[in-house]
């Protein structure tokens, strides 16, 4: 069943301005198709208007062109929230929620729950409840109660914003299924990177208005447009563009087979293979090793006997960026919710600059180790966005200058909001925001957990000058992200987790050879890390700028050479 | 402990009975606690409920409440014990002396019923709230709402129920995460005085009353996406049964209602 939009514009009363702008579009059957645009471009009041929410439940607003679809079609939803979303204890009540409420008999209910747990490969989890499963499981189960209402278009409203690389991996495959099965299926998600091997067609969204409507070959090869709209693309799109730069002519790639295909005619392969062997580095050797927090023997054993942290001794120096990285329940949230005195250990100890920090209360501890969550609506309750600001500063009683808080606002873009209630914005400027409030407060060291949740490419690139900046300030920043690309550029050093035990903590560049423990923790390596090291480039590229620099080296070498043979020839 | 106020995942005797028969328990237990005020047939109830919280392996779950559930049971306790001094009993007193105010005489008289009738209050209430807490622990909120609908109750009302019992534990946590999270940020909760305590846990509530607004928009969506209509017939993808279990709780009730009415009618003393 075919699905045309036709020149819908909206805005949610008279006295706001029109959100959408005579947005037109045509959904084929089958496809999948993604709609992409930077954060507050119309993309959720356009997911309201195609799911029926507008007008059926916000019916104040003004709305005109039209919607064309068969009468009976039925177009659901999943949202980013399935624990919003799930009604029933089990994964079978909830799964059978929907079609319920269409009022069919018993055995076409048991034969459509049937249909989707084999459909969707989780036959596994329908004894569970849905309180026990992870994100991802949770996530596929909200996808098969939908679909178990057999729609005619599924939406999915950024699906995996929350997972981990394990959860991420589950969606993919239920994705494939269904694209397999027919199903036609709408992803709103500003991140492509996890969705690009199954995105047919790409709609681009920018200020309420279609800026793009095509194949997802043309979308990748726009940069300007890419740019525009803040999408997160997969890193193999990045080096093309960056690498394009400098190498005129070179043949498109969005893949890694392409671009080892591509690349490999402008260099040749290493034929040596790198591993975790390698014990220094020029970084780690240079810089100086000023501990800050340690950990000694740590160990956390919850009420329940589960072991969240098993022996962990690690080291946090000053002026670094520590990533750490690990699956859902490897212990990470754990670990840095001992750092800052939220959780006390079962066994060992946490201490700041040799100091234990046992007997301190969280607030205290605060004033040296701060913690940023990943939820920022968990955290903002000031009336504006300025006094959200100087919170820390204001809670921990240090000193400010309120024109300097404008700057921090100024150079985020978020000046023109400081009067408003910071709940009202946009989720991405929501995190930022919590995330610069701890600019004005006295910590040495800043915790992060998750916080690129709900930012576009360009709120995520103004994180990393945060990181940046406080970096330069000599402070110490801890980063909990699955973002692995955003980590390997980031990070000084990257600590893996899993089951509770540390396996590694090293230089990012030491940690890039290390296939088997990235095998171990069923965490891909970044792109730009696999390709670097295919073209024998390591250790040195975690980052595309690193990796483009070093292409180009050798690309300068070869040429050299060749102009040498020339020469001796001539 | 995490899972205060909401259903236990458990494989046992309790867990495995039909929702009616567990509403029929706490209705029983509702009206029986509300009339029996002798303390031999609550201490008989009190051990008829242990039993069925060991048969139902939430005796630790118990032991949460009743820790929660304390301040209040004291509270009860020496409010009935300070208005017993006011009056003579009968019965042994341990302390008895009169006073004169304001011209009056006034018998000041702590005796030992008054301990006795502080007691009974107390445990009455705790039997009533723990059979409610009883049917929490041991019915999810799918088989609360199928319970209910199978007594024709209408299912707008028992799915607002169980929406309510599914909720409830989502707050419960989301207020602890943003406790963590304020007091991450600066915000002393631990080491100050309790009216800056007062002070801070008001702060805290505003982000919750935020979040708990966020949700139940987010959960009118998700009933619009289901196409969840109350005027429309719904069917059911599970079905309730009683099996022999339930016979035989039944039988279990009907015998401890009668020795607790028996106990009640032969050691009741006025209170």
């Amino acid at each position: 069943m075919s699905f045309s939009v036709n020149s819908i514009s909206y805005r949610y009363s008279a006295e706001h301005e029109t959100v959408l702008k005579e947005v037109s579009f045509i959904i084929k059957p089958g496809q999948v198709t993604a709609i992409v645009g930077p954060s507050g471009c119309g993309k959720s009041t356009l997911v309201s208007i195609l799911s029926g929410v507008i007008p059926d439940l916000v019916s104040n607003g003004e709305m005109t062109g039209s919607i064309e679809v068969r009468q009976d079609a039925l177009i659901s939803v999943v949202s980013q929230s399935p624990e919003n979303q799930l009604f029933g204890y089990g994964v079978e009540d909830a799964i059978a929620f929907g079609i319920e409420n269409l009022g069919l008999d018993n055995e076409s209910i048991v034969e459509r729950v049937e249909y989707v747990l084999d459909l969707l490969n989780i036959q596994h989890l329908r004894q569970r409840s849905v309180a026990t499963l992870s994100g991802g499981q949770r996530q596929a189960v909200c996808i098969a109660s939908v679909l178990a209402m057999q729609p005619d278009i599924l939406i999915l409203d950024e699906p995996v914003s929350s997972l981990d690389p394990n959860g991420k991996k589950m969606i993919q495959t239920v994705l494939n299924s269904l694209k397999d099965a027919g199903q036609t299926v709408i992803i709103f998600d500003n991140n492509l990177e996890w969705s690009a091997g199954i995105v047919e067609h790409i709609i681009g969204l920018c200020a309420g208005e279609v800026v793009f409507d095509g194949d997802k070959p043309a979308f990748f090869y726009d940069a300007d447009l890419l740019r525009k709209l803040a999408v997160t693309v997969p890193q193999e799109v990045e080096i093309y563009h960056a690498l394009a730069k400098s190498v005129p002519g070179l043949n498109r790639f969005f893949s890694l087979s392409e671009a080892k295909q591509e690349i490999g005619k402008l260099i040749s392969p290493s034929l040596e293979t790198t591993g975790c062997a390698p014990a220094t580095s020029a970084e780690s050797a240079s810089e100086p090793d000023v501990s800050v927090v340690q950990t000694t023997g740590l160990c956390k054993t919850f009420r329940d006997g589960f072991n969240a942290l098993i022996d962990i001794d690690a080291t946090f120096k000053q002026g670094r960026v520590i990533s750490i990285l690990g699956q859902n329940g490897s212990g990470k949230t754990t670990l840095v919710k001992h750092l800052n005195g939220l959780y006390r250990p079962s066994k060992g100890s946490v201490t700041y600059r040799g100091q234990s920090t046992a007997g301190k209360s969280v607030a205290q501890i605060s004033k040296d180790i701060i913690l940023v969550f990943q939820n920022p609506e968990l955290m903002l309750f000031e009336e504006t966005v300025l006094r959200e600001l100087t919170f820390c500063a204001r809670a921990q009683k240090i000193d400010f200058n309120e024109a300097e808080a404008l700057e921090v606002l100024r150079r985020y873009g978020l000046l023109s909001h400081r009067e408003e209630f910071p709940v009202n914005l946009p989720m991405g400027q929501k995190h930022l925001l919590t995330i610069l409030s701890v600019l004005f407060s006295s910590a040495e060291v800043v915790i992060l957990d998750e916080p690129t949740l709900g930012m576009d490419q360009q709120q995520k690139q103004l994180l990393q000058e945060i990181i940046r900046q406080l970096k330069a300030n000599g402070k110490t920043v801890v980063v909990i992200s699955h973002e692995i690309p955003l980590v390997f550029q980031i990070s000084d050093e990257i600590m893996v987790l899993n089951n509770g035990r540390k396996l590694m903590q090293d230089v990012r560049q030491i940690l890039a050879g290390c296939d088997e423990l990235f095998e171990q923790i069923n965490i891909a390596l970044p792109p730009v890390v696999v390709l670097a090291r295919y073209f024998g480039l390591t250790p040195e590229c975690c980052d595309v700028a690193a990796f483009v620099a070093g292409v180009t080296a050798r690309l300068g070498e070869a040429n050299e050479t060749q102009a040498e043979r020339g020469t001796a020839h001539g | 402990m995490d899972d205060f106020l909401q259903y236990v995942e458990l494989d046992s005797f309790l867990h495995k009975l039909d929702p009616r028969t567990k509403f029929v328990f706490f209705i029983v237990m509702s009206v029986l606690t509300s009339f029996v005020r002798s303390g031999v047939a609550l201490l008989f109830l009190l051990l008829a409920f242990g039993v069925i919280w060991i048969c139902g392996r939430i005796g630790i779950y118990i032991i949460v409440l009743a820790k929660k559930v304390k301040v209040l049971l004291l509270f009860i306790f020496l409010l009935w014990l300070i208005l017993g001094v006011f009056r003579v009993n009968e019965g042994p007193a341990i302390y008895r002396t009169t006073l004169s105010l304001l011209n009056q005489e006034v018998t000041i008289s702590l005796d030992w019923f008054d301990f006795y009738k502080g007691a009974v209050l107390s445990v009455r209430v705790f039997l009533m709230i723990s059979a409610f807490y009883t049917v929490i622990l041991s019915t999810n909120f799918s088989q609360i709402i199928l319970g209910l609908r199978s007594w024709r109750i209408s299912y707008a009302l028992a799915f607002g129920i169980g929406l309510v019992f599914q909720i409830i534990p989502i707050i419960v946590k989301e207020f602890a995460i943003i406790m963590e999270a304020q007091s991450s940020r600066g915000l002393e909760v631990e080491q100050c005085s309790a009216l800056a305590k007062m002070k801070n846990y008001v702060i805290i509530s505003l982000p919750l009353m935020f979040r708990v607004l966020g949700k139940g928009h987010a959960i009118s969506m998700a009933m619009h996406y289901y196409k969840l209509n109350f005027k429309v017939k719904r069917t059911a993808y599970k079905v309730i049964q009683p099996t022999y279990r339930d016979a035989v709780f039944a039988v279990v009730l009907t015998l401890v209602t009668a020795v607790a009415i028996l106990l009640q009618i032969r050691f009741y003393i006025p209170l």
